[in-house]
């Protein structure tokens, strides 16, 4: 039956399971639905998960897709073969790049650098040069691509790079180089690094533009399979992608662009953090997301993520606009043991799906993150998980018991316990990167948390760091595919502009920005989204004249003098690094467009009117000593319902474990909202 | 029991946040730094001292050049002020003679209390573009003594109860060049700095001081076992090693560093004592440099996943008799510090690898290479580029070496600047920059290749300078491994090829024109285990990836590539016993002493021997055994009575040979062959 389209739907499809997520704001409704992921056909899982919830087709508006189609073909060096075409002389650019270790390696004699992507002998150098002024010394335009495209297609090349020095000042030469190949090699994909990154550092922009080069043809062949699949189960709404810049791109940029998707999967919960923040009130928070191996943290400022920009994948640096989003190694499925020194260590090997931790009865030995929460009472044994699995605590206590008996102890709870403090205080680690370590507070922020295992850590690790506001989505297993079925889409542009302020005049800035702004409109309007619909926020990256790293400063058209620019740096200048210098002169040194294509966000409502009778059981937990704790089912609550810690909260997906010294709300949006009671809750 | 347990927790808490706040100050540095040796190069480091100057964290990027020095440094800027160090004081310090690294390197250290007392102090070194001295960059392989190489800073109270000292450091900045970039730089070690402390103020309040402290002893003490454990497993005995530098930058006499090492039990005992006086070439250094060598050595060896503390170092002794190149004093001056340090690395490994031959590992580079280019910048003033291009590190008992890397006992940093940057900044085009091909140390696993680095001179009126190594006396191979080519630094100027120095990799301001090609080619590390013994598999590959020619495969590791590339057996069967048959085999015999000419190790043979080596009187040469920590070099005294070459009790200690086995003597070639 044939309706007006009306479903946004997010899809993010994880190593284990694909979750979907669609919103019908007619009926103020989410959908949602898990399906098990499918090994190497991503977009199966992607149908499975489409059939599972039971909407039409056609009924669909918007649908956005994360996906981990890039970060997965790099980790398992499943991508393309490759070639890359350098400047002559600069070919090992790519392997020994400014001869750095990259990943570890101190004190370790054996150490070996990880393999260069494009192994030497398919890395080909051409007589080009361009002058850092960007000034043409030779010309690429006469020299005879043929003998490279035969080369590369003699040894079965699928995918060509081609970086050549200073083309970030004047692409000309790069530019022919990837015209004349393209139409040698019409079967090959051609990324040029220009087109990738307009920064300086020939290391970064090479190895940027194979990354891109290596995953390319994967992914247009991932993102062809699925569009058609789409299309003939009668999905009729445009399919658009989760960039790693936290929105959505178009499948033909994403083809272009893949080396912009790597986050695709996480960002996706940030995003999701953001739209469910800003419906409760929030404005600064920490996103936390914990999973079975891994926990990523991002720190958003009045509703927006930070982004970076020089980033690394493994040993290899990856020059695109990224939510500055860190990952550490703890997860639900960190496995705990002893090291040398006789203390007790968490990570970052993961029993991950299989074995699992011990407690899941699949052949796990080794105590886990998830094994010691058993042990603490924090998750239930006498009924099954949400999600239906029932947990042996028996084995649980046999893994931890190997492990005391290293250390000459039988009391397997206290170890339980030391094991999560360790666990929290590396995630708190982590938290502390994207705040401190950026110059802002975390006492400043909430904590938001989700995945898997987030709700059940949160509130250990806000109180590790002071942080006195807590809050708990609704649906936290679901939160990146709620991201991705909200995302806008997004370009970013980046120009190199500037010079000292003191011979700037904000007039000449505003054209050029103006500029910029015209640009971006068009490409926009290409993707289909109309004026109205668009929105370009400008940021200036400033440092002291004589400094190489910026900081970013906002800016908006207006103001005829630098008083505010100046002011906004120095602040931000005196609160990262410790001291600001009125006496110097400061200095622009690029101009970035961040140009939104608007979504209608529809108000997000989950209308929490359960029944009321959200009590479950109560049963002994763990607190620094074992206390008698109520333990509740979220679908059972209603807005305005609220409760003192201890407690324990159930739903799919998520437990949240609350602590004494905290207290907890529903929101009418569906969240937790929680806050330490003054003085922070004990130690 | 539970006491225990959390307890162990509580420790990892106090280590993790320990080590986040050095993390921390790593990032501040790099990312508000005005010097691109600093922000580009990384040449830094950052680490938390006790109040009594025993490390308490480095992070994992930190150099240990730089941060195990610290200790000394702190320990003598605590003797000076002793009881005398308020709320607001800062100290600085640079001078090698008393726990200094080189002039450059200059340390803030910021003293951190809690509830009145001192607790801490945060310690950051950076590496400054120019103090002062007698050429650009203040480091030249050409000084006499320590007054060229720029500004000595002697223990200083900078800042008294926050009250800076402007007069000095007028003073300070006034005598160096670019001194805005020197401001910069000063002003982001006070901002890290700062900030450190605030976090460490949080840190206080949060575990409470008292628990802190005592917690971060009890980790020292707990690091401490760990490594008195891991030194009672080595078998004891007395292992010798010695080794060389090329020169002190003015004549042609190497210096040699001669090591004795002890382990009794759980004591660690290094004895540098009869290695050469000190110098009135850079190529000297400080007190603090031996324990430096040995500290990073003794880790790597034993203990290398462990987090560093001072506890890792308290079993370590060192004896080193003021008045030689490695524990000098003044006027000598200290800029080739890396160049010692690394030397004595390389006698700790060549010992400790007699000790655990399982753990041998092919030798290093042999220094920094520092490169200093430096002349007229465009905009009117002075433009001062800076690398130290890695070369390639060693091979082990079952991996290779890597190309072109930070080796093991160096910080993580950028070893040359991006090409770009270097065009964008300077008057200097980079028309080459890649793998020396060949330049690896042969071995059935084989060192990695130094890289090549050529840097074109756009503007006239630049000049070079360079303070490097291993020139002459090439990196070693261990287990009859060879040993990796050794550093070249020449000019090429229309057509020729100029060295600029009359002592290789000693170049004090020479003078460049216009259009002048600065070459660059950086050693390559040793190998381990006989080439003949490697994978054929292994040397086709690096055939094909050109780490090594067709040809060179053929000489050097016996492997005949057949059609198209493949492996071809049988012909590298016969090649390869054809090659060990024309090995140069001599048998060694017991003299009462080592033969030495001044630092020389004299090995005498025959002309008959001589001239199957090709060499002739004074060459260097080399011994090399299954069992050696490393090849034992000489050099050659052609000898018609020397039928069999004689060699003293410690020769024969670190060939690890008896006195009448046959052992292969061969030439040690500074040049790919």
């Amino acid at each position: 039956m044939s309706t007006a389209p009306r479903y946004l739907v997010g899809i993010d499809v994880g190593g284990t399971f694909t979750d979907i997520l669609a919103y019908d704001p007619a009926e103020a409704r989410l959908r949602s639905a898990k399906v098990p992921s499918i090994p190497g056909q991503q977009w199966r899982g992607v149908l499975d998960a489409l059939a599972a919830l039971g909407i039409e087709p056609d009924a669909i508006r918007a649908f956005v897709h994360g996906t981990t189609i890039a970060t997965n073909a790099l980790l398992e060096r499943q991508g393309a073969p490759t070639g890359l075409v350098t400047t002559k002389g600069f070919r090992d650019v790519l392997e020994i790049g400014k001869a750095r270790r990259l990943v570890g390696g101190l004190f370790d004699t054996g150490w070996t650098r990880p393999p260069a992507i494009v192994p030497r002998h398919l890395r080909i150098e051409v007589p080009e040069r361009v002058a850092a002024d960007g000034s043409v010394q030779i010309s690429a335009q006469t020299f005879d691509f043929a003998p490279i495209a035969e080369e590369f297609s003699r040894r079965g090349i699928r995918s060509v790079a081609i970086a050549f020095m200073n083309s970030y000042v004047n692409d000309v030469n790069e530019a022919h180089a990837a015209q004349a190949l393209k139409g040698l090699m019409p079967e090959a994909a051609v990324s040029h690094s220009a087109a990738l990154v307009r920064e300086r550092g020939e290391f970064e922009r090479t190895s940027t533009c194979v990354l891109n080069a290596y995953l390319t043809p994967l992914m247009v062949e991932y993102l062809d399979t699925l569009a058609a699949a789409l299309r003939e189960r009668g999905v009729t709404a445009p399919v658009n992608i989760m960039g790693s810049n936290g929105g959505a791109m178009t499948l033909a940029e994403a083809a272009r662009r893949v080396a912009g998707t790597f986050l695709s999967g996480p960002v996706g919960g940030v995003s999701g953090a953001i739209r469910v923040a800003e419906v409760a009130g929030l404005r600064n928070i920490i996103t936390f997301d914990m999973g079975g191996t891994s926990t990523d943290v991002a720190l958003v400022h009045g509703l927006s993520a930070r982004m970076s920009f020089d980033n690394q994948i493994d040993a290899y640096p990856l020059q695109m606009p990224q939510l500055d989003i860190h990952a550490i190694g703890a997860g639900g499925g960190s496995v705990i043991w002893v090291g040398s020194d006789g203390t007790l260590q968490i990570g970052p090997r993961s029993a991950g799906a299989v074995p699992g931790p011990a407690c899941y009865g699949h052949g796990g030995t080794e105590p886990t993150i998830s094994d010691a929460n058993l042990i603490l009472g924090r998750l239930p044994v006498a009924r099954p998980l949400a999600g239906g699995l029932m947990l042996d605590r028996k084995l649980a206590e046999n893994a931890f018991r190997r492990v005391a008996d290293v250390l000459g102890t039988t009391d397997i709870v206290a170890l339980a316990d030391g094991a999560l403090r360790i666990a929290v205080a590396k995630m708190a680690g982590a938290v502390r990167e994207v705040s401190v370590h950026r110059g802002f507070d975390p006492r400043d922020f909430s904590l938001v948390g989700f995945g898997g295992a987030g709700p059940m850590h949160i509130f250990q690790v806000a109180d590790e760091l002071g942080i006195p506001g807590v809050m708990i989505p609704r649906l936290p297993g679901h939160l990146c595919a709620l991201g991705q079925m909200l995302a806008d889409l997004r370009r970013d542009t980046v120009a190199v502009w500037g010079g000292k302020l003191s011979a700037l005049r904000p007039g000449d800035l505003e054209a050029h920005a103006g500029a910029m702004r015209e640009q971006a409109e068009r490409q926009l309007r290409g993707d289909g989204i109309e004026p109205a619909r668009q929105r370009h926020e400008f940021t200036l990256d400033i440092r002291y004249v004589g400094q190489s790293f910026t900081l970013p400063i906002p800016w908006r058209p207006g103001p005829a003098d630098w008083t505010p620019v100046r002011e906004a740096f120095e602040t931000r200048h005196r609160e990262t690094f410790g001291y600001a210098a009125a006496d110097n002169d400061i200095e622009v040194v690029n101009i970035r467009v961040v140009s939104l294509g608007l979504v209608d966000k529809p108000e997000l409502k989950f209308n929490p009117e359960g029944a009321g009778d959200a009590l479950l059981e109560r049963r002994r937990v763990w607190f620094s000593g074992w206390v008698e704790c109520p333990v509740y089912q979220r679908d059972a609550m209603r807005a305005g319902d609220a409760f003192q810690g201890p407690a324990i909260i159930e739903e799919a997906g998520g437990t949240s474990v609350i602590p004494p010294g905290w207290s907890a709300q529903v929101h009418e949006g569906g969240s937790l909202i929680c806050a330490a009671s003054a003085g922070g809750s004990p130690r | 029991m539970q006491g225990e347990k959390a307890e162990l927790g509580r420790l990892e808490l106090i280590r993790e946040s320990l080590v986040a706040v050095v993390n921390e100050m790593r990032a501040n540095v790099i990312h508000s730094s005005y010097s691109s040796i600093i922000y580009e190069g990384h040449d830094f480091s950052c680490g938390l001292v006790a109040a009594d100057g025993r490390l308490v964290a480095q992070g994992l990027d930190d150099n240990p050049i730089h941060i195990f020095a610290v200790p000394y440094s702190t320990a003598e800027i605590i003797r000076t002020f002793g009881g005398d160090i308020h709320e607001g004081d800062i100290f600085l310090h640079n001078d090698p003679y008393t726990g200094g690294t080189h002039l450059n390197d200059v340390l803030m250290l910021y003293p951190v209390f809690h509830a009145g007392a001192l607790a801490m102090f945060a310690a950051t070194r950076c590496h400054w573009g120019d103090v002062g001295g007698m050429t650009p960059g203040s480091l030249s392989g050409r000084v006499r003594e320590i007054y060229q190489e720029g500004m000595r800073i002697v223990p200083t109270r900078i800042c008294e109860r926050g009250r800076m000292n402007e007069a000095y450091l007028d003073l300070l900045f006034a005598n160096m060049r670019i001194a805005y970039e020197r401001r910069g730089d000063f002003s982001t070690m006070l901002g890290t700095s700062r900030k450190a402390a605030e976090h460490l103020q949080r840190l206080f309040g949060r575990f409470g001081g008292t628990t802190l402290l005592a917690g971060v002893d009890e980790l020292i003490a707990r690091a401490a076992r760990v490594m008195r454990g891991c030194i009672a497993a080595v078998p004891d005995g007395t292992y010798f090693a010695e080794g060389y530098l090329d020169s002190d930058g003015h004549g042609d006499e190497p210096l040699i560093g001669r090591l004795k090492l002890t382990i009794e039990g759980q004591r660690l005992i290094a004895d540098f004592t009869g290695s050469s006086p000190q110098t009135m070439g850079p190529t000297n250094v400080g007190p603090a440099m031996a324990f430096n060598a040995a500290a990073t050595m003794v880790k790597s060896f034993l203990d290398p996943h462990t987090p560093v503390n001072h506890g890792s170092f308290e079993p370590i002794e060192i004896v080193n008799p003021k008045g030689s190149f490695l524990n000098a004093t003044l006027p000598a001056p200290c800029g080739g510090m890396v160049e010692c340090r690394a030397l004595m690395a390389g006698l700790v490994a060549s010992a400790l690898g007699q000790a655990l031959p399982e753990r041998r590992v092919g030798d290093l580079k042999g220094g920094a290479n520092h490169v200093y280019l430096s002349g007229p910048s465009r905009d009117g003033g002075l433009f001062l580029m800076y690398e130290y291009p890695a070369g390639g590190t060693g091979a082990t008992r079952c991996t290779d070496g890597n190309h072109g890397t930070r080796a093991y006992i160096e910080g993580d940093f950028n070893a040359v600047w991006s090409a770009e940057i270097v065009e964008a900044q300077c008057p200097i085009q980079v028309s080459h920059y890649g793998i020396r091909e060949g330049s690896c140390g042969d071995g059935a696993f084989r060192g990695g290749c130094g890289i090549r680095r050529d840097l074109r001179i756009l503007e006239a009126g630049a000049s070079l300078s360079v303070l490097a190594d291993k020139c002459i006396i090439p990196p070693y191979g261990v287990a009859t491994g060879r040993g990796g080519a050794g550093n070249r630094f020449v000019v090429l100027r229309n057509g020729a090829t100029l060295e600029p120095s009359p002592v290789p990799g000693k170049v004090g301001g020479f003078a460049l024109a216009q259009g002048d090609v600065v070459r660059i080619e950086t050693a390559g590390g040793g190998g381990y285990g006989d080439p003949l013994d490697r994978d054929p598999e292994r040397v086709l590959h690096d055939v094909s990836q050109r780490y090594v020619s067709s040809e060179q495969a053929r000489r050097r590791y016996g492997v005949v590539p057949g059609a198209g590339g493949a492996r071809d057996d049988a012909a590298t069967h016969l090649e390869r016993e054809r090659l060990r048959a024309a090995r140069i085999m001599i048998t060694v015999q017991a003299a009462d002493q080592d033969e030495f000419d001044g630092p020389r190790r004299r090995l005498r043979v025959t002309p008959a021997i001589a001239s199957r080596l090709g060499v002739s009187d004074g060459a260097l040469v080399e011994l090399a055994t299954d069992t050696c920590g490393s090849a034992l070099r000489g050099w050659v005294r052609i000898d018609a009575h020397a039928s069999v070459v004689p060699i003293g009790p410690r020769g024969f200690a670190m060939l690890g040979a008896q006195p009448g086995s046959l052992v292969e003597i061969r030439v040690a070639p500074t040049f790919p062959a």
